[in-house]
């Protein structure tokens, strides 16, 4: 006899409890999380090199830094004087809330203000997973072609801010800024824009503003 | 690919609801599975059917039911069903929109039956 059982829960949810207490426990000690996420090589150690070199006396930021098995890109931003957890990711294409949990337990004790956790090189996998963050961030190198926010909108929907990267490089590259900003706000009309680069220095300014101005709204909270 | 932990977790989803009762085996697990989900139906079955092996599910079948991607327009305030994510409204031509179906991830029924000869 077949007997037909009703399931009540999303195929995410232990997921979404492991981030729903990541959360409880980043407010409780004050810290604000940004979930830093792009295609392999948009840039995100670099930006975060020289995000540790702007933040110097200003606020206590820590990053975790998902990595498949290295630990250079740790490495690299450790350099700049910030505490830096590596998460080995081993085969895993993106991280999620049991990963980033004994990160957490490393550097909350630190009593950051800002925690950025670069996530896996990879436009499609993090972008189902929460981890307990105030704002997914994503990064989009204009190497990368501006077609990637119609090739993967997922990635572009849950996002808060889209970080348009190198560029420096935009006169040796056919990239349209505006067709990447319009399809990247198709699905996500409030979605934030910042052009940088992280090798001249231009719209470095805007996101530590927008770094601060949301650590402010994360204190408030 | 995060096929492989979505499938370990719908496995986790079918142990924890199957806990507590008399043995059964899985013939069918439904999936019901939006369009903006970036999970890929065919890796995902086969990730299933290896993640079932030597469990209560070994050897069900899996249905996906695929859910459209539905767009309430920002401009105009029209809903409809959006095939390419990146197309304009029908009846407005504005592309902004928000989300109103299409991230749905969930297993809704498991068809089983007594274990046993
Ligand atoms: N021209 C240029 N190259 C950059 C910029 N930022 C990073 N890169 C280069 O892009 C490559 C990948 O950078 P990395 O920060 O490791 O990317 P990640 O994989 O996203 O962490 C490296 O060779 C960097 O030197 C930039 O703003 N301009
Ligand atoms: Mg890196
Ligand atoms: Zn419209």
């Amino acid at each position: 006899m077949t007997e037909v059982i009703r399931i009540q829960e999303g195929v995410l949810a232990d997921n979404d409890r492991a981030a729903e207490d990541l959360r409880l426990r980043f407010r409780e000690s004050g810290t604000c999380v940004v979930n830093l996420m792009s295609g392999p090589g948009a840039g995100k150690t670099t930006l975060l090199e020289r995000t540790a070199e702007a933040l110097q006396g200003r606020l206590r930021l820590g990053v975790a830094v998902g990595d498949i098995q290295t630990s250079r890109d740790a490495d690299r931003i450790a350099r700049h004087g910030v505490p830096v957890v590596q998460i080995n990711t081993g085969d895993a294409c993106h991280l999620d809330a049991r990963m980033v949990t004994p990160a957490a337990d490393h550097l909350l004790p630190l009593g950051l203000d800002l925690l950025i956790v670069e996530n896996v090189g990879n436009l499609v996998c993090p972008a189902e997973f929460e981890i307990g963050e105030d704002a997914k961030v994503v990064m989009l190198s204009v190497t990368e072609g501006a077609d990637k926010p119609a090739k993967y909108p997922l990635m572009f929907h849950v996002s808060r801010l889209m970080l348009v990267s190198k560029v420096d490089l935009l006169p040796h590259v056919d990239f349209s800024m505006e067709a990447a900003i319009a399809d990247a706000r198709a699905l996500n009309p409030d979605l934030q824009v910042i052009a940088l680069s992280a090798r001249t220095g231009e719209g470095l300014d805007p996101w530590i503003d927008w770094l601060l101005g949301l650590r402010d709204k994360a204190r408030g909270r | 690919m995060h096929e492989v932990a979505v499938a370990q977790q719908m496995l986790e989803v079918i142990r924890r609801t199957l806990e507590g009762r008399p043995p059964v085996r899985v013939r069918v697990a439904r999936l019901v599975l939006g369009q903006l989900t970036c999970v890929d139906p065919e890796t995902l079955s086969f990730a299933f059917e290896v993640a079932c092996r030597g469990t209560a599910a070994e050897g069900c079948r899996l249905e996906v039911e695929r859910v459209p991607l539905r767009v309430r327009c920002t401009a105009c305030g029209a809903e409809e069903e959006r095939g390419d994510p990146m197309a304009p409204c029908e009846r407005c031509g504005d592309r902004r929109g928000e989300v109103v179906a299409g991230r749905e991830l969930q297993l809704t029924t498991l068809d089983v039956e007594e274990h046993g000869p």
